[in-house]
């Protein structure tokens, strides 16, 4: 079920959206053409292989590639490498890289290439643990790559499409260069013309550029992709009205995030559309497992999770949403339905009976959110009501989202009960959600420890999705992930370009001026 | 300026030390008794735990309080400002280059406010209890009292999106000219002036009526000296005197009120550096600005003092 306010606003979007593709398509495709964007924050860093903020990504994919990338459909897909072999034990993958691809500098990408951005990743990548399994790397020759892990791994293309912590391949000559220092030189589309630290980054065309002429045409971060724009702007506009305003007064072309009930003062703008990217990320309490009360008393973590009310918590904040009782997307091929029957309940008679089998005595559970977003803070003071009702003795810690994503990354700060959004683990796959579960504070749990184990020696989906759904319905049923809503990113652009697509991370390459 | 004057303004600087020092000490506890973790900001929300104190570490955030404070005050005393966490360069390269920006705002707002809020000020006192005063004061305590941000929104809307006639957000360095620089600048300054106009504004009112009731002020008429001339010869530049104060203050006043204006209309300056150094808790960053801003205040408190022997001869040092 889609609420109504996201049925009329993505209504509005998707047919605006339509009537603009079905217009552009007709225009030819030209190059040049200036872009500008307006983003909530400034990018903070250039180097792929440290960066997770979506600010930094989007402007990171146009300027670097990795062996493999996200497809349109999100699944790994081949980019630098022109395919992928895997022993039939799944510890041996053998990458062949597509030849004559040049780097922004001029020189031709080789496997040394590769060996050394995979040698500094393992330096500097908080996300180095990824490779922990890796016993050997080798470059046979110099369009050869050959990863050797100690102990099978299925899923470890899955793991290298990631954009978070980007695999990127960067010059060899680059490796010895410390974490947010690196030269930005790579091998995409774009590259940087006039990069000023927290105020706005220039991209522009790399005419070096060598696209992938064995795919049809771009395919999410993959594909064929061609840079028709001459330039890419992205500015820091922090505060959303202004964002607004300079796309309404032609400051910006492009611009993102537009909180819901802003977006209507965009309206009756023909010139302007509305597009609504869901799911973008998921709404999601976290019950931490190594804290009393909640800790010690699974009664108690169950009568919380079943006072959660999607569509109270959400219309609170004027959020655009969707309902999904699973912690993956709907594009996701692990996407189920193992957490419905717990899923939604808002039933406060249900939390008292959970209370009461319990023996909940009043000890105090603090809920930690923050004021930074809506969503988040709006879900929490309706569950904080939720909680009072039920009778529990409930204490909301407003903080800022630096000091709740601290507290929740390690479990500090006294909490009980915190809200996050997820984005990448529900679309990229369980091997993405990975870290995110420990969030709940029990990556030591059997359940994860072992099942993952096992996801990763098997090379049989089905068996890996079974593994998986296990996994998902433990933390659900437990308490530990209470899943909110998916929820929408809103963006707005004007009628200058075209070929904007929805998708989780903007991309401006195959897209051309009117 | 003789010999006693630059004695008095040496005494005065090194005066300025203890001040900084307790600014340095203050800032660091302030900043470290935040909670938030700059490692965590750095390393990612999906970083695990040993990443995290890895980064910990490097940053040497895992040493105790008195040890970072330590370190940090001799790396003061050397002249060293330290490393942002998140831009990566040290602070005052990050301080010089957004200096610019703040400075461009701060000056074209003063030349807004000072003469529009002197102007009004003695308009309303020279035309006191009528409409123009009432009209004078009743903006000026709208000025004072309208949220800067408010405002700065409303006007945006107004300016940029609905007449065009200015850009909503961005700034556009002098060297690409004055007119792009002055266009891009106009908006965020005139909103930033709008408050301390109102007071301005309200303080000239103020000293120009002391001064009207003066005796010397009534002999100029009793000779038949024309009113303008009166005000202008006579009255203005004893009104100037604790308007000169003012001024000092409020230069101050709105490099401090930069930080909001500079957010709203997304122009890369201290204000905005500060923000979001803060969010970050990249701690070197905002000790470092907080220090060398609270450097340019005692310069400017210094400066008006000097103005001031210039106004009013009878005012000495010593």
């Amino acid at each position: 079920m889609t609420n109504r306010r996201q049925t009329l606003l993505c209504g509005t979007a998707i047919i605006a959206a339509a009537l603009t593709f079905a217009a552009g398509e007709a225009n030819a495709q030209k190059r040049g053409g200036n872009l500008t964007y307006a983003n909530v924050s400034a990018v903070g860093t250039m180097d792929p292989m440290v960066a997770n903020a979506v600010v930094d990504l989007e402007t990171i994919h146009h300027v670097y590639e990795g062996l493999v990338a996200m497809g349109e459909d999100y699944s790994a897909t081949p980019m630098l490498a022109s395919k992928v072999d895997i022993s039939p034990d799944g510890r041996v993958f053998t990458f062949s890289l597509r030849k004559g691809v040049k780097f922004s500098n001029g020189k031709e990408m080789t496997a040394t290439d590769v060996l050394a951005s995979f040698e500094r990743y393992k330096k500097v990548s908080p996300n180095a643990p990824a490779l922990a399994d890796v016993a050997a790397m080798e470059t046979p020759d110099p369009y050869t790559f050959i990863i050797k892990l100690n102990k099978p791994n299925s899923l470890f293309v899955e793991v290298m499409k990631t954009p978070t912590y980007s695999f990127s391949i960067t010059p060899a000559e680059l490796k010895d260069q410390p974490a947010r220092e690196l030269e930005i030189i790579g091998t995409g589309p774009y590259q940087v013309a006039e990069y000023r630290k927290d105020s706005h980054i220039l991209l522009k065309r790399n005419e070096g550029y060598t696209p992938d002429m064995s795919a049809k045409g771009p395919d999410g971060y993959a594909g064929k992709k061609t840079a028709y724009l001459d330039t890419i702007r992205y500015n820091s506009v922090p505060e959303a009205n202004t964002r607004i305003a300079a796309l309404q007064s032609g400051g910006a072309d492009f611009i993102a995030t537009i909180p819901g009930d802003i977006a209507k003062r965009l309206k009756g703008r023909t010139d302007i559309t509305v597009m609504s990217v869901i799911p973008f990320c998921q709404a999601t309490f976290m019950q931490h497992a190594k804290n009393p009360p909640l800790s010690t008393n699974r009664f108690l973590r169950q009568a919380i999770a079943s006072l959660v009310d999607a569509e109270e918590m959400m219309e609170a904040a004027g959020q655009v949403w969707d309902r999904n009782p699973s912690l993956m997307f709907k594009p996701s091929a692990y996407y189920s339905d193992v957490g419905a029957p717990f899923y939604d309940l808002h039933s406060v008679d249900k939390a008292k009976a959970l209370l009461k089998q319990g023996n909940y005595a009043g000890e105090k559970v603090v809920l930690e959110t923050n004021n930074n977003y809506a969503y988040m803070r709006d879900s929490s003071q309706v569950l904080v009501e939720q909680m009072k009702k039920a009778g529990i003795n409930v204490e909301l810690k407003m903080v800022d989202w630096t000091t709740n994503a601290g507290d929740m990354a390690r479990g500090t700060g006294g909490w009980n009960v915190t809200i996050t959004g997820l984005c990448s683990g529900p679309l990229l796959g369980p091997q993405q959600w990975r870290l995110s579960l420990a969030y709940s504070q029990n990556p030591d749990d059997p359940v994860v420890t072992e099942g993952y184990a096992k996801m990763f020696a098997t090379t049989d989906f089905a068996e890996r999705k079974r593994i998986w759904q296990g996994i998902e319905k433990y933390f659900i049923e437990e308490g530990y992930m209470m899943k909110v809503a998916d929820i929408a990113d809103l963006r707005g652009m004007n009628d200058k370009f075209v070929g904007i697509k929805p998708y989780y991370m903007q991309r401006f390459w195959d897209v051309w001026a009117k | 300026m003789n010999l006693r004057v630059l004695n008095r303004l040496a005494l005065r600087l090194a005066q300025a030390v203890p001040v900084l020092l307790v600014v340095a000490v203050v800032t660091f506890l302030l900043m470290h008794l935040l909670p938030g973790d700059p490692a965590v900001v750095i390393a990612g929300p999906e970083a695990g735990a040993e990443a995290i104190e890895r980064i910990r570490h490097q940053l040497g955030l895992d040493r105790s309080l008195p040890e970072q404070l330590l370190l940090w005050l001799a790396s003061l005393a050397r002249g060293d400002f330290g490393r942002s966490l998140m831009l990566n360069q040290p602070v005052l390269v990050a301080l010089g280059e957004r200096l610019p920006v703040t400075l461009s705002l701060t000056l074209v707002s003063f030349a807004i406010t000072v003469p529009v809020g002197v102007a009004l000020g003695v308009l309303a006192a020279r035309f006191r209890n009528t409409w123009l005063d009432s009209a004078v004061m009743f903006l000026a305590l709208v000025g004072v009292s309208v949220p800067s941000f408010w405002i700065a929104i409303l006007s945006v809307i107004l300016f940029s999106v609905i007449l065009g006639w200015l850009p909503a957000s961005g700034y556009v360095p002098l060297s690409d000219g004055l007119l792009p620089w002055l266009l891009a600048l106009l908006q965020p300054a005139a909103m930033l002036a709008l408050f301390q106009i109102g007071f301005l504004a309200r303080m000239a009112r103020s000293a120009t009526l002391d001064v009207l009731d003066q005796d010397y002020i009534r002999t100029a008429r009793a000779k038949g000296v024309s009113e303008w001339s009166t005000i202008a010869k006579h009255a203005f530049r004893n009104t100037l005197i604790p308007v000169v104060t003012a001024t000092g203050i409020i230069l101050s006043l709105l490099m401090g009120g930069s930080v909001v204006i500079e957010q709203v209309f997304a122009l890369p300056g201290v204000g905005r550096l500060i923000v979001q150094a803060i969010l970050t808790r990249d701690y070197p960053l905002v000790q470092g600005t907080l220090l060398a801003l609270a450097f340019l205040f005692v310069a400017i408190n210094l400066l008006v003092d000097v103005i001031y022997t210039w106004v009013d001869p009878r005012v000495r040092y010593g």
